[in-house]
């Protein structure tokens, strides 16, 4: 998996499923929304979004179908699968604890 | 749909979807401000493929690809490991598929662990056959058996021109009881097919196509057998094959034997050869229970009968499922072909060995490459998966070339052995499963092995020498040494057996049974199956005598009761001579003469000799029996004297040819022996003259349709199996002796070839040629010679382990260790010396300045 500069290792899944949650995006769409939603602070290289898609397409996480966007372009739309839904979560507890924890020590002395 | 067939539908559709993979981001890429931010598209590509997880597979096409243009680009090495793995595995496969159809598979019958065949034991004594009224009291006997059927093999001959064949004489529910169904027509039933009904036969479906053109309107149609008109009403299936693989071309129902052989006593005789008699037990019956009960019938029919059923009689049953074989017998060929199961393998791990040294060899010379592999940060497993990889198409070329080898080995011994075409050798789920396992194993020793060894060395430091330490190291690597002693010891191991084997064979061969078959010819009437009694037997055979004794070709004439080089064997242990086998004939007085067997000492029988009291014996019986051949006039046996002893014979193996621990016995012909006997005639020059003379003898009385053979023909058939045996240790002999043999060249010259530095600096300092050559060779002496030792002291006790068996074979002969070690040393010498001596004739200068 490539480094992704400024990311916490494991999270770009996370990200991901999160920003297609309401409905499909392509991905174009889904770098620009990790980026708007962060208000620019979480700076990645945009084409290691892509091994992350196909691993998130490998394990049944996310689907994906050709459609043509609003510019009339051939895009591909991925949308989050059941499994994916509970991946979503069980990845979102996972961070929730770890940050809780990091957070515990951090506000300790 | 689960992630394992998501990703197999991946991997199937692969190329479409990573075509679409890098569309999707090359426009993204196109839509981006800043594209350099998007990254390296083939970077990302090769990251997105190890999402799906297939990257191995590619990794494996790719060691893959590079062996086989590895192999493509050495074509010598390619074709030569593939024919010595095609060879070890198709020996192994020719073996198991031999000993599963002939021993290992249970006839293909209905419920086979509820049938058996019985023989007849005394305490003493055991015979096959069981006189047929005896069947038919044991048929009526319900309480262990649901059902009693009988076989009896005779020749009968067919047609208007009199072709003799095989045929089979079953009872009527021999056929449902077996379980067997017609490919047209109908076969033998109960209460249909009786003694009074018109005369029926069923035809073997060789038979049918081969003597009745697959005629489709066969059944119905009236054939002549014995010359009396017979209706066939079916042709057997294709796949039936009977008790035994001695297949018949015809069944005849044994109710009507009378039709084909009138005034024939077998079915009302006490005392006659009798019949194979077979039965099912009811159901949870043991074998034991139903030896108990056969002894109590026998027990009661010798107080019925005792001048027909002896005391302490009883009948054996041995299962269907272990091919009606006695337990003793069935170990004994177990053991043996345990023991030849163990030797093929190890001429396959001798050749997967060798296979692997080659392997080695090549591996070791590639050291460099394999080096910068390590430097560009390969891991061990890698290069010891690339290695093994690039041997597997070796492997899997050699196990298909092997499973076709087997196939056709199998089917030309069968054919050669006369086997039934029913017997099938389509490789079955077994046969795969095992070849598989060879090929796994062979694939680990020619492929893991050397790997692991290439890949403990210190590859990195190949790159600054050119490999020239690690090839010195793997040249000098104990686990070579060990691989080519191993196969040096299979090799000498084979090749000791063959030679005792072929040994065997030339005795056999070679005249030295003791009588002189080439001249002779027999005449085999079967009286008793036309009615003839005592007296009119030897009117007859007076008539016939004296009409041979007139043709002027015949030079001597004998009659006997067991036909020489036949099939019908009575023997007998004596506790004075218990290593023995005794075989006994009764024999008219002219028989050794007949038969050129010298009276040693005494005379030969003569008219005032007492059937009961006289007895001629052989040497062997007599130095076995007494210490000396010196025993005219003592009562025979020793300890409890029945008989005298009247005369010594010269030994001969007339009965039976392949047994070296047998000796014969004979005693004068009785009146009730006229009955069964046979004529042996003697000519003056070519035997094929006897036969119309003999035949026309025999047609004193016109319904006798007699048999005539000569004995050399006899003999070709019964050394027939002994050939074959031969002929395939020999050519395994010596197929391991040019694998051993190679593997030893391939050694020498490789070592020689990666220390070609070394030796030229030797060769420019002035060494003598010959030290060079202890230098070249030195290295494989000590494995070579601890191999030979191990495989040549393994010879003798396997050898005695293989006797005892279906083989026979003489273990305590020097000559045959002599030259299988002769034969080994001097191919072991030439395949050593031919690459040490290339090295001393090359140019030193040039070797080091290209090195």
């Amino acid at each position: 998996m490539p480094k992704t500069a400024g990311l916490p290792p494991g999270t770009l899944i996370l990200l991901i499923l999160r920003v297609v949650q309401p409905g499909p995006l392509h991905g174009y769409a889904i770098a620009q929304r990790i980026r708007q939603l962060s208000s620019d602070q979480l700076s990645v290289e945009e084409g290691s979004l892509y091994p992350a898609l196909q691993k998130a397409l490998a394990n049944g996480w996310l689907r994906a179908d050709w459609a043509t966007s609003d510019t009339g372009r051939q895009v591909r739309n991925y949308r989050v699968t059941t499994k994916g839904l509970k991946q979503l979560e069980t990845e979102q507890d996972d961070y929730q604890r770890m940050a809780d924890a990091i957070a515990a020590i951090l506000e300790s002395t | 749909m689960t992630t394992w067939l998501r990703r197999i539908w991946h991997l199937l559709n692969r190329s479409r979807r990573e075509r679409e993979l890098v569309r999707e981001m090359n426009e993204h890429r196109e839509s981006m401000h800043d594209p350099s931010r998007f990254g390296d598209t083939h970077r990302l590509l090769e990251y997105s493929r190890d999402a799906w997880g297939w990257n191995w597979l590619d990794d494996a096409l790719q060691d893959l690809r590079l062996g086989v243009r590895g192999l493509m680009r050495a074509p010598a090495f390619a074709i030569t490991g593939v024919l010595i793995l095609a060879f070890g595995i198709g020996l192994n496969l020719t073996l198991y598929q031999m000993a599963s159809v002939g021993l290992l598979r249970p006839p293909a019958l209905k419920d086979p662990e509820t049938l058996a065949r019985f023989r007849r034991m005394a305490p003493n004594s055991s015979t096959t056959t069981i006189p047929y009224p005896i069947t038919q009291v044991v048929a009526e006997d319900r309480s262990v058996l649901t059902a009693v059927f009988v076989e009896a093999f005779a020749g009968v001959v067919w047609g208007k021109d009199l072709v003799h064949i095989p045929a089979l004489f079953v009872s009527p529910n021999w056929f449902s009881e077996l379980g067997a169904t017609p490919s047209a027509g109908r076969l033998f039933a109960e209460g249909i097919d009786t003694a009074t009904s018109e005369p029926v036969a069923v035809v073997s479906h060789q038979f049918w196509r081969t003597q009745l053109a697959a005629d489709p309107g066969a059944v119905g149609r009236t054939i002549d057998v014995n010359r009396k008109p017979v209706t066939v009403i079916g042709v057997s299936s294709r796949e039936f094959t009977g008790t035994d693989l001695n297949q018949p071309h015809i069944w005849l129902v044994i109710n009507q034997r009378e039709h084909i052989f009138p005034d024939s006593p077998l079915l009302r005789d006490w005392n006659s050869d009798g019949v194979d008699m077979y039965g099912r037990f009811t159901q949870g019956t043991s074998p034991a229970a139903v030896r108990e009960r056969m002894r109590a019938l026998m027990a009661a029919l010798h107080e019925e009968r005792p001048d027909a059923v002896p005391a302490d009689e009883w009948l054996e049953p041995a299962m269907a499922t272990v091919n009606f074989m006695d337990p003793g017998d069935r170990r004994g060929i177990v053991t043996a072909l345990s023991i030849l199961g163990a030797l093929t393998t190890l001429v396959l791990v001798v050749a997967a060995t060798n296979v692997g040294n080659l392997v080695l060899s090549r591996a070791s010379g590639r050291s460099r490459e394999l080096g910068v592999r390590v430097a560009l940060g390969a891991k061990r497993s890698r290069i010891v998966r690339q290695l093994m990889i690039e041997t597997l198409p070796l492997a899997i070329l050699g196990a298909a070339l092997g499973v076709m080898l087997a196939r056709w080995a199998s089917a030309t011994i069968a054919a050669v052995g006369g086997m039934p075409e029913s017997v099938s050798f389509a490789p079955d789920w077994s046969t795969i499963a095992i070849s598989l396992m060879l090929s796994v194993v062979t694939l680990l020793v020619i492929g893991a092995v050397p790997a692991w060894r290439v890949a403990r060395q210190e590859l990195i430091a190949a790159i600054k020498d050119g490999g020239q330490q690690i090839s010195i190291n793997l040249d000098r690597a104990r686990l070579r040494r060990f691989m080519m002693g191993a196969q040096v010891c299979g090799s000498c191991l084979v090749l000791v057996l063959a030679a005792m084997m072929t040994r065997t064979l030339q005795r056999v061969l070679s005249n030295d049974l003791g009588f002189e078959y080439e001249r002779a010819a027999i005449l085999q009437p079967g009286l008793g199956r036309y009615g003839y009694d005592d007296e009119r037997s030897i009117a007859y055979w007076n008539t016939v005598k004296s009409r041979v004794d007139q043709h002027p070709e015949v030079a001597a004439l004998s009659i006997a009761l067991a036909p020489p080089l036949g099939g019908r064997i009575s023997e007998t242990h004596f506790n004075d001579a218990p290593r023995l086998e005794v075989i006994s004939n009764h024999v008219e007085p002219a028989f050794f003469t007949t038969m050129e067997i010298p009276v040693l000492l005494g005379r030969t029988f003569g008219p005032g000799d007492d059937p009961n009291a006289s007895v001629i014996i052989s040497r062997t019986l007599a130095l076995a029996m007494y210490g000396s051949p010196d025993v005219v006039g003592r009562g025979f046996p020793r300890s409890e004297p029945t008989a005298t002893i009247i005369g010594v014979v010269g030994d001969a193996h007339s009965i039976r040819i392949e047994s070296a621990y047998t000796s014969e016995l004979y005693r004068p012909l009785r009146n009730e022996d006229y009955v069964d006997a046979i004529l042996i005639a003697r000519s003056r020059g070519d035997a094929a003259t006897l036969a119309p003379v003999l035949r026309e003898a025999a047609a004193t009385d016109s319904r006798i349709l007699p048999g005539v053979n000569l004995l050399r023909d006899s003999f070709q058939s019964r050394v027939t199996g002994t050939r074959i045996a031969s002929a395939i240790a020999v050519s395994t002999g010596l197929l391991t002796l040019l694998i051993a043999c190679l593997g030893i060249f391939g050694v020498v010259s490789y070592g020689a070839t990666l220390r070609v530095k070394e030796f030229g600096i030797h060769i420019a300092l002035g060494a003598e040629a010959s030290s060079v050559v202890r230098l070249v060779v030195r290295q494989i002496v000590w494995p070579v010679a601890i191999g030979m030792t191990l495989g040549v002291a393994a010879a003798g006790p396997i050898g005695m382990a293989l006797t005892g068996g279906p083989i026979q074979l003489q273990v305590a002969d020097p000559a045959a260790y002599a030259g299988a070690l002769l034969l080994f040393v001097t191919s072991a010498v030439f395949a050593a010396l031919a690459p040490a001596i290339r090295v001393i004739t090359s140019d030193p200068v040039h070797a080091l300045r290209h090195s």
